[in-house]
Order: C-alpha cells, then structure tokens, then sequence
C-alpha cells in the first residue's frame, strides 16, 4: 500500500487547488466585468461599459457599479446610466449553470446622460434631420385671377367639347358617305321603269299574265329589301345621334366638375382645417412610436429568442453551440428553470422632473419555461411638472405564438410649457403654459399594434400667428386659438411596429372650422361662380357649334326618311294600280300569290 | 524539444517502476483528451498527486494528449453524442442531470462525454500496453542501443550533456 500511496501529494493536491483559487478569485471579478461589457456592447450596438464588478461567493452575490450604456444613435450620450446595481445569486443554480436572482436592486437610473468618450462601437448611419419648418396646408384667402386660371388649366369642359366635336364631324362624314351607298333617286327611277315594263307584259293573254306573275313578286320582294335597308340605317343614325346628344348632356354638368377641381387646388376649400390637430401632432406621435418600436426591437430578442432547452416530454433536446465545443444535449429537468431569471428587480429612476420608482418581475430570456410574462410597474408622485405619472404593463411571451405586450401610461397635472405645436412660418403656433392629464394604452398582439391616447389639456395658453398679419384667415384662426383654454385630444395607431397610421382628433378641428370655415366658404363661393361665369362665357361659342353640327344630322334623317316614303310609294302603285289582279280568273280557281 | 527528449529518456532509462510510469501517461491521457478545465480533472489531479505516479510521464504525456485532443474532436463529438442519445441510458442521463455535481462536469456536453468515454475506455488497455512496452524497452532496446555507435556519439552531445545536468539537478 505504501509503495502506491504518497500521503505528502494530498497536501500538495490542496496546494495546488488553493492556488488555482485564488487566482479565480482574484481575477474573477475583472472576467466578469469584461463578460458583462462584451455582451452588453454585443447585444446594444453601443459600448457597454462598467466601473467595477464584485463577485461574493458567500453568500452569492454580484455588485456592478456605474454601468453606462451608450445610446448607439448618439455615441456622445448614454441612453441609460445605473450608478449600482445588486444582486443575491441562487449559488446552487449558479452550478447548475443557471443564473437565478431572487432580488435585484437597480439605483440611480439615469436617461440621456453625457459621455465624456464616444461610446460608437460601428459607423453611425446619419439620421434624417428635422426639418426646421414646415408649411401648414392652410386654406387661401386670395380669390385668384380666373382669367389666368383658364388660360392655364386644361378645363375638362373644353376637353369633352373638341372630343364630340372631332365625333360628330367623323359620323357626318360617314353618314354622308354612305348616304350615297344606300338605295336613291336613280333606284328608285330603275324600279319605276319595271313597274311600267310589267303594264305591258299582263296584256299578253294568260301566258303573259303568268309571266308577270314572277316578275311582280321578284320586283316586290327587290323593293321590300329596299326599304328595310333604308329602314336599317336610319334606326343606327338616330342610334348614333341619341349617344351623341348623351354626351353634349353630360358636357353641361362638367364645368361643375371644373370648379370643384379648380377651388381644391387652389386651396379655396375649407377641408384644410378639418384635421388640423392631424397635422399639428400626427407627425410628432409617429416619430414618438417610432423610437418606441426601435427599443422594443432591441429587447425583443430577449424575449422569445433565447428559449433554453430544457429537456421535452418527447425526449432530449441537442442545441447547437459554436463550432468546436461540441454539442449540449440537454435532458428533462425535475423542477424546471430559465437559464437566466431575475425574479424581483427594484428599480429607482432619478429623472429630471423627480424620482420615479418600480419593480419589474420576472426579467427571463426564456417564458415559456418560467410559464409567466414579464411585468413592471412604474410611478412617481409630486414630481417637478408633474403631479403623478405612473407606467405599467406586462411582456407576455409565455406562448411565443400568441405573444401580447401591453402597456398603460398615466400622468396626471403634467405641466406643459413652451411646446411648439406650428413651425409654419405664416402661422406660427406654441403652447405657452398649461396643465394636461394624459393616459396612453398600447398593446402589440403578434404583429399587430394598437395604441389608444387621450388628453385633457385645461389652463392653456396658447400663442398663434405673427404680429401685424394681414391674411384674414390666420387672423381669424389665431384669435380663435389664443381664445383657447381648454382642450380635449385623442389620438390613435394602428398597424404594426414598421407601417403604422396615426389619426389625432380633437376639439381644435371644430374650433378652427367655426372660426374660419364660414370665411372660407364665402371665399370659395365667389370663386365658384366667378369661374361659371368665365367657363359658361368661354364655351358658349363652342357649343353652339356643336349644337349646329347636331343639327347636320337631321338633315340625314329626313334624307334617309324621304327615301323610305318615295320607296314605299313604288311598292304601292306596284301593287295596287299597275296590276289588274282582282279580275282575273285562273283555271280551277287558283289564286294569284298577292 | 531537446529537454522534453532527454526527459522521456530520462524517464525510461531511470529505475523508477513501470507501472508508475504507464499510470502518470495513463491519468494524462484522460486530463489531455478531455476538456482541462472538467470537474473530472480535478479528480485525476488529486489522484496523480497522492497516488506514486511518475510526474514526469504525466506532464509528458499531458501536453502531447493535448495537441491530439484537437485532432480527435470530431471523433470525440460523434461518440458523445452518440452515447447522450442511446435510448437506453436516456433514463440515467436525465437522473444525473437533476444532480447539481453533474452539471457542473458538464457531462451532457458531447466533445466532454465522448473524450472521456474514449479516455476512460483506453485506460486499461493503455496501462497495460505501455507497461509492457517500457519492460521490453529496458530488456532489449536499452541495451542494445547503449552498445551502438550511435549512442556513443550521442552520449558526446550536447543532449546528453543536457541530460547529465537534468540528473545531477534530480540528485542535488
């Protein structure tokens, strides 16, 4: 026995593994400040960086001091400062390789702070700058030259004219052509000629009548086609002219058409001010949703994306890890858990109007598992401009096909000053002071977002247009604003994170319009009939010509009509005068055929 | 590489048992096969150290083992997974997955299951191999190979000088 054992290698055994963990020890703390910063950087697109990492095994625990975390679109910027975060770690978890926290405790939360170094760890795309003004569709309150309005536009009346015109010179044209093709005069003369050949004949005894016979029928039956012939064409010449009197009808109703086109391009319709909160704050919303959807984005993949396998009813589950560490298989646990889970997480947020505190539970990248969502709750009273705020809501992604984030944001006595509401340099608008109460509902359910926000503003006082303004309109609009101590909004969006619309309704609509609209109305009334003046006066000409071409027509018809008669007159004396048919007696009392 | 020779040599010229030696170049080929930094190492560490095994051959063996982990890995990966996923063992995987000790030898992992099936599988067959083999080396080739020329001519070397020192360092 003693020549295999060395009972002097046990101690050199605790040596060696004494060494080892002490240098773990003492250099654990920069691993895992490294760790933390090279996944934070990874993950955010932006420099993560931290001051110090303490890692206490006894009991767990792990304590980060000043973390910053750069805004990736301003490198020069922290988006979130966090002077300390503490943690208790689950150590037996730890082992497991799961990092369970029972409680975490995040102070000092600091938004948009400045970074003394860029924190840009890629080239930062530039961003499309706002633009400094922009310009309100306000109605116009200068009646325009009509004179010069039609010398420009290209009416539709006068289109619809030169058409039909160009259409009934083409069917006259046509028409008179095949006037000419159709059955005439020198017909007509050809058939009388038979007729008088056939007096002739029937005098020529029972052979002759006989003989006559045939040629009557076949003259009778060469008119009678005749006439339908002529019959025939007159019905498709009213046809045509009918259709053509449709549409010189219909170019009465266009200069109509005309005037609306007209005083909507030229702003003389008071639709512009139907939507003016729309046009105030539709823009402003938007770009609010927008960086919303660019956060949520980021966090997104935390959410569903990193699901530990953990062992399935079915069977054990092989995840693929990087390229040369081989492959995790992984079997059903007993008492199953997220690989990583923050059960409790206190969070106090030192914001520029106050203290807001909260506590946001169950921060996992793996629900599913855990089989709860995400929850927080956030609030703050008797903050500076505010009376209370409170944001609440929960991350649901427990079933990662049915996944439903929803959140709630309430303030109440938010003091608003200085807000811009108009750039537009002819009508200028802010809101000087005044007090809002506010609560916004948004919720993503899969793909599909819809967010409800309301506002009651009181106390206002607004500012609106330019000193010594001679437009009316912004005048009127302005002194109707300034009048404005309260106001209620709603605002809405529908659709998803990337294609979303937002509508903005509110009492300013129906202010403005009452202010204005009747001003407005007028101006575009007497526009309106200045151009049915000018427009009746610039195709009065035109058609009465067409009028007269119309008129071409009848001559055609009557034409055409004067040949039926003359052609029935010859099938008539045909059968009547010509033939001596009710005398004769044919053999065994035949009859004649007509 | 001159000193890491003239170590074997030394190793295998000296006096020290056979066994001894094929036991150290045994232990390292599990802690050089598989994955260093395993609970399992550790284990191997305390017995290298409290059992009389040749330290040399150990350390030897562990840097050589090493470079041929890198090689063998594919293989390693196709064993270990093969074995995680024996139908039969599932029911022992998933009761040794509930232990925390287990987890942490990462067991589960297929490159750490398959290397140490692979090494664990070759101990015995190794040990005996290269106890043999040492023995026959002594018997025969030792020997014959103090006898050649050769080995005159190398015992003139600056090797051999080397290796003189490295015995008069072990005596001192």
């Amino acid at each position: 026995m003693g020549k295999w054992i060395r009972w002097w290698g046990l101690g050199a055994f605790v040596v060696v593994v004494a060494i080892v963990g002490g240098v773990w020890i003492f250099f654990v703390d920069g691993w895992v400040k490294s760790l933390i910063e090279e996944a934070g950087t990874e993950a955010v697109g932006g420099k993560v960086e931290l001051d110090a990492a303490d890692l206490s095994l006894f009991p767990a625990g792990l304590t980060l001091t000043r973390l910053q975390v750069t805004d990736p679109k301003e490198p020069m910027t922290n988006a979130v400062e966090i002077a300390q975060v503490a943690m208790g770690l689950d150590g037996l978890n730890l082992l497991r390789r799961k990092f369970i926290i029972e409680e975490m405790v995040v102070e000092g939360v600091r938004l948009s702070t400045p970074r003394s170094t860029s924190g840009a760890t890629r080239k930062v795309p530039a961003q499309e700058k706002e633009l400094g003004m922009f310009s309100i569709d306000l109605p116009s309150l200068e009646v325009p030259d009509v004179k010069k309005i039609l010398e420009q536009e290209d009416l539709e009346t006068i289109r619809l004219i030169e058409t039909l015109k160009a259409d009934i010179k083409g069917e006259k044209e046509t028409w008179e052509s095949r006037l000419k093709d159709l059955p005439g005069k020198s017909q007509l003369a050809k058939y009388k000629e038979r007729v008088k050949n056939l007096k002739n004949v029937k005098k020529g005894g029972l052979e002759g009548v006989l003989g006559g016979v045939g040629e009557v029928q076949s003259l009778k039956q060469d008119i009678e086609q005749e006439i339908e012939s002529l019959k025939g064409a007159k019905k498709e010449l009213e046809d045509k002219v009918t259709l053509l009197r449709t549409r010189l009808d219909q170019i009465k109703t266009a200069p109509q058409r005309d005037i609306q086109h007209l005083k909507a391009k030229y702003n003389l319709s008071p639709q512009g001010l139907a939507n003016m909160s729309q046009t105030l704050l539709g823009g402003e919303i938007g770009s609010w949703v927008r960086q919303g959807a660019e956060w949520y984005e980021r966090v997104k993949p935390f959410l569903e994306g990193v699901q530990a396998p953990g062992g399935r009813e079915e069977g054990p589950e092989v995840q693929q890890p990087l390229r040369g560490k081989g492959v995790d298989v992984h079997f059903k646990e007993a008492h199953r858990l997220p690989d990583f889970l923050i059960r409790n997480t206190k969070v106090s947020v030192n914001l520029k109007l106050g203290d807001l505190a909260g506590t946001v539970y169950n921060i996992t990248t793996d629900q599913p598992t855990l089989g709860k969502p995400t929850t927080f709750k956030f609030s703050g009273d008797q903050l500076k401009g505010v009376k209370s705020v409170s944001l609440e809501g929960a991350l649901n992604h427990v079933v990662p096909a049915e996944s439903k984030d929803e959140m709630t944001v309430q303030a109440k006595g938010y003091e608003l000053t200085n807000l811009v509401l108009s750039k537009d340099a002819k009508w200028p608008v802010a809101l000087t002071s005044g007090l809002g109460d506010m609560k916004l509902n948004a919720e993503l359910k899969g793909q599909a977002l819809t967010a409800h926000g309301g506002a009651q503003l009181s106390g206002l006082h607004l500012s609106a247009g330019q000193e010594g303004d001679a437009n009316p309109l912004t005048k009127a609009l302005s002194s109707a604003v300034r009048d404005i101590a309260q106001l209620a909004f709603q605002a809405d969006v529908k659709g998803t994170l990337e294609h979303h619309d937002v509508t903005v309704s509110s009492d300013l609509d129906r202010i403005l319009q009452s202010a204005a609209g009747k001003m407005v109305n007028e101006l575009a009334a007497k526009f309106g009939a200045e151009l049915q003046s000018a427009i009746s006066a610039k195709i009065a000409e035109p058609m009465k010509q067409l009028k007269a071409n119309m008129a071409g027509f009848d001559g055609i018809a009557g034409d055409l009509t004067e040949r039926v008669t003359q052609h029935n007159e010859v099938l008539k004396s045909l059968l009547e005068k010509s033939l001596p048919t009710k005398d004769l007696k044919l053999p065994g009392g035949l009859k004649l055929p007509f | 590489m001159i000193k890491l020779f003239a170590k074997l040599l030394r190793v295998l010229n000296s006096e020290t048992d056979p066994g001894q030696i094929s036991l150290g170049l045994c232990f390292s080929m599990i802690a050089g096969l598989t994955p260093l930094l395993s609970l399992h190492n550790l284990v191997v560490l305390l017995l290298v150290c409290i059992l009389r095994v040749n330290f040399a051959a150990f350390l030897l063996g562990l840097g050589v083992f090493t470079g041929i982990a890198y090689v063998l890995d594919p293989l390693f990966h196709l064993l270990g997974l093969a074995v995680l996923t024996i139908p039969a063992l599932e029911g022992l995987w998933t009761f040794l997955y509930q232990s925390v000790w287990w987890r942490l030898e990462y067991f589960n992992n297929s490159i750490v299951m398959g290397s140490l099936v692979f090494s664990v599988g070759l101990f015995i067959p190794i040990l005996l191999l290269s106890n043999l083999l040492i023995r026959r080396y002594r018997q025969h080739v030792l020997a014959w190979v103090q006898k050649t020329k050769i080995m005159q001519m190398f015992k003139a070397s600056k090797l051999y000088a080397t290796y003189q020192t490295l015995s008069a360092w072990r005596d001192a």
